[in-house]
């Protein structure tokens, strides 16, 4: 951010500065010219003419060039002493968004511990209306942990990294799903190749949770999760034969609470696709005119 | 079964503590981490809950502070927080397993039901193969005195190929053993692992400590 700032503060001084400085090398030119003028028909007067004015080259470049670095040194306290404020704030932005999450989470932990050992104790009706409390309360701490997470800026240095193969991921996930997609009457095909990453491991399978849940709002008959790799990157598919994302949704399907169904709460796409930001790849909505239903593909760079 | 809670949240340590007598272990709470650390050295538990934000002491210094006096206990850690380096010093300081909270009940009792079924065999904390020493309880692997840095999972490989030295492990019961994984089809990440495991021990001096054996896979020579 410094250095691009400096750069352009630099740049334009530059192009300003070489400007002015060709255009007084040609008015000094002309000047010599017109008080050589008898003169510079002689190979003599030329040649004094060239020297000369093969000086004030010189002199020009002598007297830009410091000047150039000297801006360029005061370009960058510049953008650094304006740009610190607005970082000190990012930073206290960020802090009190962490202790606020930190602060709402703790009660709530309090109410969903509360209530689930309530309801061992008790009739099955007040257990529904406790199991309600406690749903809710977890619910809610899920959210506010999404929503801590999207606040900051996807980078590696928040996900803790060891070698991972995405074929563990997605049977892992796919075994956790299976129960679910039959209960809903939808098959769940899975083809997991072996295709390690360098990444957080909870992360991806929230990734892939995350998808496959969207998936199977949609879906009507099947999903597709597969996994694989060449040589240099890995990929991890959720494909849904539902009605697909309709085009007017596409350009914001990653933002916050885009969400188009009740159940979710519209965060779990910007999730997946802070998580895949994060491992410095990307997800993307594959654009298949052919198949029906929404493909999901997340492109992690693979473990060299 | 006996099981120790520390935690300072009285309506939490409550709760947990019906959740467990339901499933009839014997209970105790302490509220703050001077008077948990001192029963658990006193008293012998089958499991203990630690929170990790308590007063007088946080949970990871009562684990590390119980390691070292040779108190065992497996732990399950309870943090209110998500943080990628609080789950890191929670497994560091020697803690078994960690819990997010809020927690499903569910959960909570299954991952102490795990925590038990470790505890039935018990292990030596510190396991010993040639010049290779890996010490669970306050996660250091040394070769030849010199300390490895290893990340979570080459920690347990290297634990697990070194309590079962001379033995030959196929990929296969590699993945099921070490990453807890009945994986069907073919992984090389157990090579990804072993290549790094080597490299590290290589940079402490030892050169063919895990062994490759042609057609069944890896064993680690004491």
């Amino acid at each position: 951010m410094i250095a691009r700032l400096t750069t352009v503060y630099t740049a334009i001084f530059a192009a300003v500065l070489a400007g002015i400085s060709f255009y007084a090398y040609w008015l000094i030119g002309g000047q010599y010219r017109g008080l050589l003028a008898p003169a510079l028909d002689t190979p003599e007067g030329q040649n004094g003419y060239t020297t000369a004015m093969g000086h004030v080259l010189v002199t020009i470049v002598a007297a830009d060039v410091p000047v150039l670095i000297v801006v360029g040194l005061l370009a960058f306290v510049l953008a650094r002493a304006s740009l610190r404020p607005l970082f000190e704030a990012r930073e206290r932005e960020q802090q009190f968004a962490a202790d606020a999450a930190h602060e709402l989470r703790s009660p709530l932990a309090t109410i969903a511990t509360v209530a689930q050992a309530a309801r061992l104790k008790t009739d099955p009706e007040t257990r529904e209306h406790l199991d309600t409390i406690a749903r809710t309360a977890l619910d809610a701490s899920a959210l506010i942990g999404d929503l801590l997470t999207l606040a900051r800026e996807p980078r590696p240095g928040l996900l803790q990294r060891e070698p991972v193969d995405l074929a563990h991921v997605v049977t892992t996930c796919a075994r956790e799903f299976d129960a679910r997609a039959t209960a809903a009457n939808i098959e769940l095909r899975v083809r997991a190749g072996g295709a390690i990453v360098n990444g957080d491991e909870r992360r991806l399978r929230e990734l892939t949770r995350n998808l496959l849940e969207n998936a199977l709002r949609h879906a009507s008959h099947t999903i597709v999760l597969e996994c694989g790799g060449d040589a240099t990157a890995a990929y991890l598919r959720v494909r849904d034969d539902g009605d697909g994302i309709a085009p007017a949704l596409r350009g914001q399907l990653f933002q916050r609470f885009a969400g188009d169904d009740a159940n979710g709460h519209g965060l779990g796409l910007s999730i997946a696709h802070w998580i895949a930001n994060a491992h410095d790849g990307e997800l993307e909505l594959e654009k298949g005119a052919s198949v029906p239903g929404a493909s999901f593909v997340a492109k992690l760079p693979r473990l060299s | 079964m006996r099981i120790l809670i520390i935690e300072d949240n009285l309506p939490i340590a409550n709760a947990v503590r019906t959740m467990l007598e339901a499933r009839k272990f014997a209970v105790d709470v302490a509220t703050d981490g001077i008077a948990g650390l001192d029963h658990l050295l006193r008293e012998t538990y089958d499991a203990a809950v630690v929170d990790v934000v308590l007063p007088g002491k946080t949970g990871f210094e009562i684990v590390r502070e119980a390691r070292a006096e040779d108190v065992h206990t497996p732990v399950l850690m309870l943090t209110a927080r998500d943080a990628v380096e609080d789950r890191v010093r929670g497994l560091d300081s020697g803690a078994d397993d960690y819990l997010i909270k809020p927690f499903v009940e569910e959960e909570l009792i299954a991952r102490v039901n795990a925590l038990l079924r470790r505890g039935d065999k018990p292990i030596s904390a510190v396991a010993t193969a040639g010049k290779l020493t890996v010490d669970t309880g306050s996660r250091e692997a040394r070769y030849d005195g010199l300390a490895l840095e290893l990340g979570t999972t080459e920690f347990r490989l290297l634990e697990f190929l070194a309590r079962n030295a001379n033995i030959a492990f196929s990929r296969a019961q590699l993945l099921a053993r070490v990453w807890d994984y009945d994986f069907e089809g073919s992984s090389n990440i157990v090579d990804v692992y072993v290549s790094q495991l080597r490299r590290k021990l290589r940079l402490a001096g030892g050169r063919d400590v895990i062994e490759t054996v042609w057609g069944v896979g890896y064993k680690l020579s004491a």
